[in-house]
């Protein structure tokens, strides 16, 4: 069977798949990097600017109220999507990138004190290690490595050791480090693994650490649950859960809402302002300065509610089953190498791979004459790649319009690749 | 090839086979060059007698089109003095970025990279040999 039900579904919602690349259908898969968008957050995006076109806030005609109202009712959509109705706020950024970096600026920096440590994994995004690193060199704080297994035993190749967490924090106490935070990945960007936050956050919190979760790539993939996970925050980007660019989510816990200073400073973000000080707005708005993303959200909301429609349970399962049979076929070859767990339980759809003695680049152009779109590089994780010991690998990653013959064409284009590149 | 391609055999008989592969042990000229959006590394190493280029090496660690450049490049730069070797270099990049540039014909063995400038995510790729060639030159100027 080449399309499961829901594929068979959902493809005739994405007008992108009707194109045609070199002659061949496309084969969309860098779902990692970003997704392709269902015609109802296409026409949101229309409709907002044909319809509702106007700012938020202070306005008191029609349009203002319209527009206001899409954009709480955004916010509101968001919060029940991910758990969050009870336990803390959203607030809208740009994307995880800024999330992380608002965290990085409005509560980390201002309390670092020099020898203090920030716990981040091997396995993180640039931007959940960057942000972090500029935060800590402005007050002599340093970043410390929660490393990945590289053995097979214990939960796999590429997973996180939970014992080898808890020493850290020992360790820590023991010489009495401040620790201020983890910062670690639902799912990794490159290896798929998919690591056990729940169960992270409630080791972390019974030694006093918060958790920032980037949840850029679990919140297409998989439900999320904040209060379940009882995370402090968690980051993730519209564009990567079928949305426009241009808007991320934050959501911060309420307890932590308080021991936040205000991110940037302009309109929307402020209760008064006098000639020398200012008092600020309550959160969310006292972290969303300027006129706020509201088309964005008006699509992201789109998105929210096309995949709560079709319902997150369903998109993992189908992701399961795409991911076993790439990783059947993976198996069949001695001269692939795959990156990350081989356990389905442990993984999910993001397979970074090497073919032996072909450049990844060369790999993704010669798969591009097929229609095929993969990623090629580093994949904005340097640190990992170095810890692999590579320089940068092809990473095939599924979204829900994805379907096993996608899987089988790359794995038979792979030969025209040994056929030019290896003689 | 059964499909169309964009690697011309020119192109990959100097990535299978590349030209003067490695690094020179005491070079009078030295470059790495280094692409951060996918990690590929570059290093070249030139000896250099009253301004001309007696031997080059070039240790590639990158891409087919990485390699062919940087073999293409030392084919057409060795015996030149470092001046002329840089304004091809120069020459090479207009040609990369200009919209049907007639090619020039000091740049006639570049003719397979050159058609590929319209894949603009490899123009990097092409260009790392010739950013550590440009390097080169601007080291022995000062």
């Amino acid at each position: 069977m080449q399309n499961s039900p829901l594929t068979a579904k959902v493809r005739k919602d994405f007008p992108i798949l009707k194109r045609e690349i070199h002659g061949h259908p496309l084969a969309y898969l860098d779902n990692a990097a970003t997704t392709q968008k269902p015609k109802c957050v296409i026409d949101a995006l229309v409709n907002f600017y044909e319809k509702h076109n106007s700012n938020i806030s202070r306005g008191v005609y029609t349009l203002a109220e319209e527009a206001t109202e899409i954009y709480e009712d955004g916010r509101e959509t968001v919060a029940k999507f991910i758990g969050a109705a009870d336990s803390g706020k959203i607030i809208f950024s740009r994307g995880t990138t800024e999330s992380i970096n608002l965290i990085a600026a409005a509560w980390i920096q201002p309390k670092l004190k020099a020898g203090d440590r920030i716990i981040v994994t091997e396995m993180e995004h640039h931007s959940n290690l960057v942000p972090w690193q500029l935060a800590a060199q402005t007050s002599g704080a340093e970043l410390l490595y929660w490393p990945i297994n590289l053995e097979s035993e214990k939960s796999g190749i590429g997973s996180l050791d939970l014992q080898k967490f808890e020493e850290m924090l020992k360790d820590a106490t023991k010489i009495k480090q401040g620790i201020r935070l983890l910062a670690v990945t639902a799912v990794s960007n490159v290896l798929g693994t998919v690591n056990p936050i729940a169960e992270i956050v409630k080791i972390a919190h019974s030694h006093g650490v918060p958790v920032l979760v980037d949840a850029a790539q679990a919140a297409a993939r998989m439900p999320i649950d904040v209060a379940r996970w009882d995370c402090d925050f968690l980051a993730f980007s519209g564009h990567k859960i079928y949305g426009p660019t241009g808007i991320g989510v934050l959501y911060v816990k309420n307890e932590r809402l308080e021991e936040m200073q205000p991110f940037q400073g302009g309109g929307g973000m402020i209760r008064q302002v006098n000639r020398q000080t200012s008092t600020w707005a309550d959160a969310p708005q006292k972290f969303e300065a300027g006129t706020p993303p509201v088309a964005e959200v008006y699509g992201l909301t789109a998105a929210v509610e096309y995949l709560s429609d079709i319902g997150m349970q369903e998109i993992q399962q189908h992701e399961i089953e795409l991911t076993n049979h790439a990783l059947k076929r993976f198996a069949e070859f001695n001269d692939l190498e795959l990156y990350g767990p081989q356990d389905i339980n442990s993984r999910s759809g993001v397979l970074s791979f090497n073919l032996r003695n072909v450049h990844p680049h060369d790999v993704a152009q010669v798969l591009d004459e097929s229609g095929i779109g993969v990623r090629a590089g580093h994949h904005c994780t340097q640190v990992l790649h170095k810890r692999l010991g590579i320089v940068a690998s092809v990473r095939m990653s599924f979204g829900l319009y994805n379907n096993t013959s996608e899987i089988d064409l790359l794995i038979s284009e792979l030969d025209r690749c040994r056929q030019l590149f290896i003689e | 090839m059964t499909k169309p391609s964009i690697y011309r055999d020119l192109l990959l008989e100097h990535a299978r086979h590349p030209k003067n592969c490695g690094r020179l042990e005491s070079p009078d000229l030295r470059a790495t060059a280094f692409n951060p959006l996918c990690g590929d590394e570059l290093e070249l190493t030139l000896a250099v007698s009253e301004d001309i280029i007696q031997d080059c090496k070039t240790k590639v660690r990158g891409c087919s089109i990485c390699q062919a450049s940087a073999s293409m490049m030392s084919d057409l730069i060795l015996t030149k003095t470092l001046q002329e070797a840089e304004k091809i270099s120069k020459v090479f990049t207009e040609s990369l970025t200009k919209e049907n540039e007639v090619i020039s014909e000091s740049l006639d063995s570049l003719r397979p990279l050159i058609a590929l400038k319209k894949h603009r995510s490899r123009i990097k790729c092409m260009k790392l040999a010739w950013d550590a060639l440009e390097d080169c030159a601007r080291q022995n100027q000062t």
